[in-house]
């Protein structure tokens, strides 16, 4: 099994949540089905009963093929459906779609889609839906449509309920694209021939999801109501879903300590509070479900700045840091050491790569070599750093950069800027080190690969190669990968690709990172996929 | 300063605490490097040190960070945003209050249609504004807090030299030819100075009220040690660990009573006819 | 009657003008900061594209020159159109209308209790000046005053929620309790009590030394020794003569602080997670939603100057001598 190693260091820190996932990916390869939670497995479900979510920050809008902000996804989950769901190893699962073919030659999906499936409004879901998505909707609102369908020749509907995807070139990342965020299917019948953002209907979403809008109360509570013509026969079973706006962070963790609210997810507790809020006896933490985002947290570098283009410099950083300590007492735990680009749960992961352990000294020996002697009050080198301006634990974070350079004589001052100021910043390249974290996607070819090749260094775009790094083998490793057909040639590339990166380290990569769900025990069935929380909740019910 | 002054702000036990305290801050802000030679960002000790911990006094934070250093070094960010921003406050508001003041008319109308504006808009939502687009950084947190505060001192100021400017003693040293810059420095403003002085001692504590909201905001310059900060760092964890935002607190409370009674003080002394009057602020 | 009329009409054009120049000074200001809602989107987004990003510049209107830009505006908040949030797709008015009465009700509520607190201290001290009463309030006056608001919530947190379990420590009310009429009315009043003490806490007592000093002043004026001899009772003295004039200032200095308490009312809405106007804007703020953001200064400003020209009115009527202008 691919993630054994990195699990097993932590699996000393927190044995209860390596224990939970190992079941959990026993059940899986049993092949026992998708409907079990961490702790339920074996009750039957009962119907009713209203669930309170966590929603943290309050999205903008709820039309998921608009925003795909994680707060939208959250809600609007539940409203909207894609072709696709997947596991917690990344396996396609049923959706919309009841079955697919992908041709030999990796170059036609074939979906055949369930039958009897109603928009919120009573109009029937048809294979022009998908068709009017993927090739008008999408590729005006969704910032990653363009790069999802690159290779996209066509969409067409042979039947009402069968929809065919033909490429161009082989793409084995394809089939990871209909994630409900990267291919929410929407309603035709609405938004055709008008101004998609402008649309009257935007304030009230319509899905074909288990969940339809019932009203927003703005700064307060979402409210969702079971959709009575679910094509799944008896589902959803909750009632209702009441997701309640909570800004500040210690009222959150009280309101699942109250039980005021059910669920929490993402970022949405601190921490540090996630250890004794797992002491409760009426709280489960669960980590499963972020396989597709598989966050990657990392200390973004600018290479146009000395001595930051010295790989030497980027790799006595590396060892002046205490991974470990950050895991541990930043993120309390929750989390992996990185050993490289590759996030261990997405796929084509490898570890076959130079390890960097927390090494001070040879920190040093790098300045040395390079010629940065300490001066006067040891300091050896001058950077400035941006931290990332999205909750306390980053803020933390930076400060322990700070604190864990100086010791190796390189001098932090820190500039702070809110989101705004942070993103035009980074995407514009005014920057010297800052954090940031990266979602994968579940495949190096949607989620990876945007980081490091010199195509994508792009002033202005977030999330691209900002760092300025440039390395053709890479480039050349990271576009012949992609189109790899055969999966052996293509892990050896990809490895290949792997193993160059570590050595040159574009960035240092800090953690994987792992959210915490936070769950009531009486829920039941709260994360099923590899999105989690964000995912429809049709399974999901409360022990009476 | 005569010896009624002192006589008058001896008698007035608050002001003698609140002098007896200010001045602990500031011997703490000004020994900062003696006391806690280390920087108080340094992780000391194992996060979540309650207090009376073996190394650490009053705790330590998050990150094993020791508070009591956190507070030493921090009484300098609050004395010194305080005092600047009141400095750069006071220099805008008695210059435009002795303009508004010494030549009325239009000019007057022109200044106090301006300070209104600045009256209107809700003063902290304009410092937050202010300090998130300039990025925070003690110049743009001391630039943000004066800018705010101006308004009040120059109302004040304007006062003063209303009535003073038709004064006998002012209009014989304008009939002596004097210049108008010589009038209002050498003959108005030292005369109106008690009042604008118990003023300015208010505005500092309402500076570093404002400087530790704003950095419980988040808005602070991070790399300075601060009370506001400290507090806002610790707000998710106050379940867990009380002493980490309780203390900071407590600095700021004990920093402003000990301006604000020694302003009363100030005041009481400085205008007797007007003692315990306590302006509003 | 006329003749409020004419101050009314006087007041509210010297208003306009100034809401004017607020309007253009914070165009400015916000437009000076770096980076643009369309950047910050992309941001969180996760994921981003130039001609996505192209795209929603080109939908926000920030494409236009800047000089346009703020013609287009100042010329439709005169017209009463606070614009379109593009971000949250709806207009602003309707986002500030929906978070107004929430502001209201705490900024309302905190005043009432500052003002009637305070003036009863302020009294009660006047009255019994120099004795342990007078001390025991002007020091808690003075430590009240000393306090920084957003500790006191969190203080007040620890104290009635978490250890007494007494009070809810966040939100408006109990979502989904279902509660109707009387049962809502106490349930948001429960929620109301810390964030209504945080926020008053600090005005009451600003206006509990502000009454106590002017009554100091005024107990021994000429007119009230006469009342006084007159023979009548040191309470109608109090009442009708003392109380009457010493609360002038009062009223003076909470016109001015209508601005501070909606300031405060950010902090107080970020510690209490109250669904108010404060808190829309600090978000607004963060996010770069121009348009949201200048509509609450816009909003906040009408309504400084509202309670502006109120207490002038309130003036007349307490103390008649003073003719309206």
């Amino acid at each position: 099994m691919k993630t054994v190693s990195v699990d097993s260091v932590s699996y000393q820190l927190k044995g209860s949540n390596w224990w939970a996932r190992a079941t959990a990916a026993c059940l899986l390869a049993l092949g026992s089905g998708a409907l079990f939670s961490t702790s339920a497995v074996a009750d039957e479900p009962q119907h009713g009963g209203t669930l309170n979510v966590i929603l943290d920050p309050e999205p903008p809008m709820l039309i998921l093929g608009i925003n795909q902000q994680a707060p939208t996804q959250l809600v609007a989950g539940k409203m909207y459906e894609s072709l696709l769901r997947y596991d917690f190893e990344l396996e396609p699962m049923p959706s919309l779609a009841s079955e697919w073919e992908i041709s030999d030659d990796g170059l036609t999906y074939t979906f055949h889609l369930q039958e009897g499936v109603t928009w919120h409004d009573g109009e029937p879901f048809t294979s022009h839906d998908v068709v009017f998505t993927a090739t008008e909707f999408l590729p005006e609102t969704h910032p990653r449509a363009s790069s999802n369908f690159r290779r996209l020749e066509s969409v067409t509907a042979p039947d009402d309920h069968t929809v065919v995807f033909q490429l161009d070139e082989a793409y084995p990342a394809f089939i990871l694209a209909f994630e409900v965020a990267s291919f929410p299917i929407m309603p035709a019948h609405i938004y055709e021939g008008t101004d998609f953002t402008d649309n009257e209907m935007n304030d009230h979403p319509i899905g074909t999801g288990p969940f339809k809008f019932e009203r927003w109360s703005r700064g307060d509570y979402v409210q969702l109501t079971a959709y009575e013509d679910y094509w799944q026969d008896g589902k959803p079973y909750l009632d209702q879903i009441y997701f309640r706006l909570i800004p500040d962070a210690a009222s959150r963790a009280l309101a699942l300590e109250t039980q005021q609210v059910d669920i929490s997810s993402f970022n949405n507790i601190e921490p540090f509070d996630v250890p004794r809020l797992e002491q409760l006896p009426h709280l489960e933490v669960i980590t499963e479900g972020y396989e597709i985002a598989a966050p990657l947290s990392w200390i973004e570098i600018n290479h146009r700045v000395e001595p930051l283009d010295d790989p030497r410099f980027r790799q006595a950083m590396m060892y002046a840091l205490d991974r470990e300590f950050i895991r541990d007492n930043i993120f309390m735990g929750l989390g992996r050491v990185p050993t490289g680009p590759i996030n261990t749960v997405t796929i084509e992961y490898t570890d076959e790569v130079h390890i960097y352990e927390h090494d001070p000294d040879r920190a040093m020996e790098l300045m040395d070599e390079m010629g940065l002697e300490p001066d006067g009050n040891g300091v050896r080198a001058e950077v400035e750093l941006l931290p990332l301006p999205y909750g306390e634990t980053f803020i933390r974070l930076a400060e322990y950069t700070r604190e864990a350079l100086g010791q190796v004589g390189i001098r932090v001052r820190m500039r702070s800027t809110d989101s705004a100021g942070w993103a035009q910043r980074v995407a514009d390249w005014e920057y010297e080190l800052t954090n940031n974290f990266v979602y994968q996607y579940g495949h190096p070819a949607l989620g990876v690969s945007r980081t490091y090749i010199c195509d994508n260094i792009r002033q202005g775009v977030l999330f691209s190669n900002t760092m300025g790094y440039c390395n053709e083998e890479v480039d050349d490793l990271f576009a012949r990968a992609a189109v790899e057909n055969d999966p052996d040639e293509r892990a050896a590339l990809y490895a290949k690709v792997q193993q160059i990166l570590v050595e040159e380290l574009p960035v240092i990569w800090l953690l994987e990172m792992e959210f915490p769900t936070i769950v009531n025990t009486r829920v039941r069935n709260a994360t099923t996929t590899a999105i989690g929380v964000a995912d429809t909740f049709a399974d999901t019910w409360i022990e009476q | 300063m005569s010896r009624d002054f002192w006589r008058a702000f001896a008698n007035n036990y608050g002001a003698v605490i609140g002098l007896a305290l200010l001045l602990a801050v500031v011997l703490m802000a000004a020994f900062a490097d003696v006391i806690y030679p280390r920087s108080p960002w340094s992780m000391v000790t194992t996060p979540f040190q309650p207090p009376l911990s073996d190394d650490v006094l009053l705790g330590s934070d998050t990150l094993g960070r020791d508070i009591a250093a956190g507070i030493v070094h921090g009484s300098r960010v609050s004395l010194l945003i305080g005092l600047t921003s009141s400095a750069v406050a006071l220099f805008i508001g008695v210059t435009l209050g002795a303009l508004a003041g010494y030549f009325g008319g239009w000019v007057d109308d022109a200044i106090m249609r301006f300070t209104e504006l600045f009256q209107t808009i809700p003063n902290f939502v304009l410092a937050v504004v202010l300090v998130a687009i300039f990025t925070p950084s003690i110049g743009s947190l001391v630039a943000a807090i004066a800018i705010v505060s101006w308004p009040p001192l120059a109302r004040l100021a304007r006062g003063e030299f209303l009535s003073l400017r038709s004064r006998e003693f002012v209009l014989a040293a304008v009939t002596t030819g004097q210049s108008t810059t010589r009038i209002i420095l050498r003959e108005i403003l030292p005369n109106s100075l008690s009042p604008i002085i118990v003023a300015a001692s208010l505005t500092v504590a309402t500076a570093i009220l404002l400087e530790s909201a704003l950095s419980f905001l988040g808005l602070g310059d991070p790399n300075m040690m601060s009370w506001g900060y400290m507090i806002g760092a610790s707000r998710t964890v106050i379940r867990q660990a009380w002493w980490m935002s309780f203390f900071p607190g407590i600095a700021i409370l004990i920093t402003v009573l000990a301006i604000n009674l020694v302003g009363e003080g100030l005041n009481d002394a400085l205008n007797p006819k007007l003692a315990r009057k306590g302006r509003g602020r | 009657m006329a003749k409020i009329g004419l101050f009314l009409a006087r007041r509210l054009v010297k208003a306009a003008i100034i809401l004017f120049f607020i309007v253009l000074i914070n165009f400015a200001l916000i437009r000076a900061a770096p980076g643009d809602p369309a950047s910050v989107m992309a941001g969180e987004a996760g994921a981003s594209d130039e001609r996505y990003v192209e795209l929603l510049r080109q939908r926000f209107g920030l494409d236009e020159p800047l000089h346009t830009q703020m013609f287009i505006y100042v010329t439709s908040v005169f017209q009463g159109d606070l614009g379109y949030s593009y971000r949250q797709g709806r207009n602003v008015s309707a986002l500030i209308l929906e978070r107004l009465p929430a502001t209201l009700l705490l900024t309302v509520t905190a005043f009432v209790f500052a003002l009637a607190m305070g003036v009863l201290l302020g009294t009660l001290a006047a009255m019994k000046v120099g004795r342990w009463a007078d001390t025991a309030i002007t020091t808690l006056a003075l430590i009240s005053y000393a306090t920084p608001l957003f500790w006191l919530g969190l203080m007040l947190i620890l104290l009635f929620s978490v250890q007494l379990g007494w009070l809810p420590s966040f939100g408006f009310e109990s979502v989904g309790a279902g509660f109707t009429g009387i049962d809502r009315m106490l349930d948001v009043a429960a929620h109301m009590v810390l964030p209504v003490l945080t926020l008053g806490l600090f005005y009451m007592a600003v206006y509990t030394r502000l009454t106590r000093s002017s009554i100091l002043e005024i107990h021994d004026m000429d007119f009230v020794k006469t009342a006084r001899s007159k023979g009548v009772t040191e309470g109608k003295v109090m009442v009708f003569h003392v109380l009457r004039n010493a609360i002038l200032p009062v009223i003076t200095f909470a016109g001015f602080q209508a601005g501070h308490l909606i300031g405060g009312s950010i902090l107080v809405e970020t510690v209490f997670a109250w669904p108010g106007i404060g808190r829309l804007a600090f978000n607004a703020l963060l996010q770069r939603d121009y348009q949201v953001l200048l509509g609450v200064f816009v909003v906040t400003s009408i309504l400084v100057l509202l309670f502006n020209i109120i207490t002038d009115l309130l003036y007349t009527i307490v103390d008649p001598r003073i003719e309206v202008e």
